[in-house]
């Protein structure tokens, strides 16, 4: 079964202090002076998908993963750790134009890559990136290739004969399905959160295999952008204040101010549950 | 004849009341370790003697009254404020020993601007008493990456040091003076005076006894005026670390005093600043103080580094960025803990220090042999960040995955043999083993090829001033078989 994995590098937003979200006359923020990390939902997907890889061999079945990227050479560190840990095929679209608003530029990239370049059975990708926040990429990847789509995927285990046991969060609860490949998988907020850390000898026998580039312009792609940058205009820009209130409990003893943290905060919510 | 477990509770309950008395099995197993074995605290698996109590004081006097009770009856303290210990002086490796926590001492008592000093207590947090100075215009200067952490009981305790030590020095630079109390419960105070010579300076007996010797419940630092403003960050990408060690001694020797001086190595840097220097050496540094002194520091730093065609300046916003976001709070702990479970990957670091002459033989023979002995080691690497006149410190970073292993054997299959050979190569290069982490309890077996005649001294001092043996055994001293 041929599986890709489409990620992307996002800025480490948390790095930025309140005086660096300065919104500048391009409406953009500048994120150059803090690293890259992996979009959190697409770490998931990373991890899953070596998960399913382990599990598979002990069902005798190989998987072939592919991982993919569309950006600037800033993602190669990632691709690199990819190979490490056994990605048989990494994968950089080379992408200067700022697209972070345009996830059916995205999408279509990605599907003409599945159709045109690389032939897949599964496409796996997180659900949203922290940068352009669309949450839309895997459903027109869906859409555009034909393939039934599964979201808030939390775990992904193999089947017999070419299927796999997908498990997604659904409203009140968790649904299990044996599904027919091919088909998109997008990662919710799932228990998996890190990827696993390939050994320095590992980095070195298959870490350092050339990374496949492709530029963006092989892709048929040019009327759909020139339409995003008609269509869509970005007007403002701004933070999301996310301070927290916070009340301090006073009382004489700590015992008092325990009840008191029992009796009007917790005792509800327990009693809830 | 030693008191049971349920003596020792009774006789502490009576001394400080059952609210500062804590026996919860939860509380116990937690504060029976430190972050040495943060492993078996991912795992929920505990080895190590429970302690009968963990008790809570909150004065000088009840301190006394514990420290007497325990000598009395031959009960092994561990003193704790902060918890951010990393080389198992928290561990309690004794039976039945008696966690004596001092974080509820946390009073800042005075602030004298213009003696330029801070009293305040052993539990006084090092983050919100710098903040506190911070809003009035001064600071301590003392900026270990445990200051959301750590409190000033420990940091002293520790002989620990901050990341602008280049400039202020570390803790035993900035301690006026203190109040400590020793085993049989005797209270001593060193006054605050600008300096003395009346005989050996008794502050070092204190400063860095890691709670082996006498329990600090008042300490008395510098303060200095906080100028942020003036700050100037300069960074630099590099080839070698050979060269990187130059260019820090030649900063030094021709006088310059950078609050920051910093040189990463590839592999530790790659966690910061692979944006911008993939595969490279990065050499930081920041300077301070009035402006026209910060001013003309950087001009001659960078005059220095310019020698070296090998080093092409960064911009300094990213400096600046990477410098801001160097902390680790209670928050970034919690996530250490789910990322080690989860990945079942776990990284330690061990520092050393050494002349110039030798400190870059002691970074190469220590990498190249971990990263050839040591199996399933996903990164090895580390950076100088406190220079001297005479060298550097180097604090090595490592990272392994844990396969095929019982919690325990997290320390005997990985961890102890990797500081077995970074401290054994440092002390056969002649530098020291520990450069400000504390002996703890796992760096006890080289404190004699360390220490070699001056053992004596050391020896003599804990036989002195805890002849029964209860102060934090095993710490610094190893516990004689
Ligand atoms: C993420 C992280 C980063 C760190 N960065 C640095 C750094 O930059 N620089 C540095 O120097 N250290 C660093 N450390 C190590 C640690 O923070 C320091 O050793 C610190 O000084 C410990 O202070 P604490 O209050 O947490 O002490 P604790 O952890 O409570 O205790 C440390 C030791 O001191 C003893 N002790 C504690 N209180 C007293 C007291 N009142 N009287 C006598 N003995 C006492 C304890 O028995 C123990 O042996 C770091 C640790 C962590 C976890």
């Amino acid at each position: 079964m041929k599986i890709l994995v489409c990620f992307k590098t996002v800025p480490d937003l948390e790095m930025l202090s309140e005086e660096d979200w300065a919104v500048d006359s391009n409406l953009a923020v500048d994120v150059s002076f803090v690293k890259n990390i992996l979009n959190c939902f697409d770490e998931s997907a990373l991890e899953m998908t070596l998960k399913l890889s382990e599990y598979s061999e002990s069902f005798n079945e190989s998987l072939t993963l592919t991982a993919l990227t569309i950006g600037d050479k800033k993602a190669e560190m990632f691709l690199k750790t990819l190979y490490a840990l056994k990605f048989q095929k990494a994968v950089r679209i080379e992408n200067n134009e700022d697209v972070r608003f345009f996830p059916e530029v995205i999408a279509a990239v990605i599907a003409q890559y599945v159709e045109k370049i690389n032939n897949q059975d599964v496409v796996v990708l997180g659900r949203q990136s922290g940068e352009g926040d669309n949450a839309k990429t895997p459903l027109l990847v869906a859409e555009m290739l034909g393939w039934p789509c599964i979201t808030q995927v939390i775990n992904i285990e193999p089947s017999q004969e070419e299927r796999l046991r997908v498990t997604s969060m659904v409203e009140g609860g968790t649904l299990i399905q044996v599904i027919d490949t091919p088909c998109v998988l997008s990662v919710g907020n799932a228990p998996v959160s890190y990827l696993r850390v390939p050994t320095l000898k590992d980095k070195m026998s298959y870490g350092k295999r050339a990374i496949e580039v492709l530029n963006i312009n092989v892709f048929n792609i040019a009327s759909l952008l020139n339409k995003c940058y008609h269509e869509y205009q970005l007007i403002g820009l701004e933070k999301i204040s996310n301070h927290r209130a916070g009340i301090l409990i006073e009382g004489a003893t700590t015992a008092e101010k325990a009840k008191k943290l029992y009796d009007h905060y917790l005792k509800e919510r327990l009693e809830k549950q | 004849m030693s008191l049971t477990r349920e003596q020792i509770v009774e006789g502490l309950v009576k001394i400080l009341g059952s609210d500062k008395v804590i026996t919860d099995k939860q509380v116990l197993q937690e504060s029976s370790i430190d972050r040495f074995r943060k492993y078996e605290d991912v795992c929920g698996v505990y080895t190590q003697p429970l302690p009968a109590a963990v008790v809570y004081a909150e004065s000088t006097e009840e301190i006394a009254a514990v420290l007497k009770f325990a000598n009395d009856n031959t009960i092994n303290i561990v003193p704790r404020t902060g918890r951010s210990a990393t080389e198992g002086g928290l561990e309690t490796v004794v039976e039945n020993s008696v966690v004596l926590d001092g974080s509820r001492m946390n009073k800042i008592l005075n602030v004298d601007t213009y003696n330029m000093m801070v009293t305040c207590q052993c539990g006084v947090s090092l983050e919100v008493l710098d903040d506190m100075l911070r809003e009035q215009g001064y600071t301590t200067a003392h900026s270990p990456q445990s200051k959301p952490l750590a409190q000033m009981g420990g940091l002293v305790a520790t002989r620990s040091i901050g990341q602008l030590s280049t400039l202020y020095g570390g803790i035993e630079d900035m301690v006026v003076g203190m109040e400590t109390v020793f085993p049989n419960g005797e209270i001593t105070r060193i006054k605050n005076v600008p300096r003395r010579a009346t005989g050996p300076d008794i502050r070092h007996v204190i400063i860095g006894n890691e709670g082996a010797l006498c329990y600090i419940t008042e300490v008395t630092v510098k303060i200095f005026k906080y100028r942020p403003e003036n700050n100037i960050f300069l960074g630099y990408t590099l080839e070698s670390m050979k060269t990187g060690f130059e260019i820090l001694r030649e900063v030094m020797v021709e006088g310059y005093r950078p609050s920051v001086a910093r040189l990463y190595d590839p592999e530790d840097g790659e966690y910061y600043f692979s944006h911008f220097a993939e595969g490279k050496c990065v050499l930081v540094f920041m300077v301070e103080g009035p402006k026209a002194i910060a001013e003309v520091s950087a001009k001659e730093i960078e005059n220095i580094v310019q020698k070296h065609a090998e080093c092409e300046k960064v911009n300094s916003q990213l400096i600046k960025t990477w410098f801001e976001n160097l902390n680790w709070d209670p928050k970034k702990i919690a996530e250490e803990i789910d990322e080690i479970a989860q990945t079942q990957n776990i990284g330690f670091t061990t520092e050393v220090s050494g002349n110039w002459d030798v400190i870059y033989d002691i970074y190469e023979a220590c990498c190249n042999r971990v990263r050839e002995e040591i199996p399933d080691i996903t990164m090895m690497g580390g950076h100088s960040s406190h220079s001297y006149m005479n060298g550097t410190n180097m604090y090595f970073m490592y990272y392994y995955n844990l396969v095929d292993i019982t919690p325990e054997e997290e320390i005997t299959k990985y961890h102890y043999p990797i500081n077995k050979i970074i401290v054994e190569e440092t002390i056969k290069a002649g530098g020291s083993m520990v450069h400000h982490h504390g002996v703890g309890k796992h760096r006890t077996h080289w404190i004699k090829e360390e220490y070699t005649s001056s053992y004596y001294i050391l020896e003599t001092l804990k036989k002195a001033f805890d002849p029964n043996g209860i102060m934090n055994m095993g710490t610094i001293i190893p516990i004689k078989k």
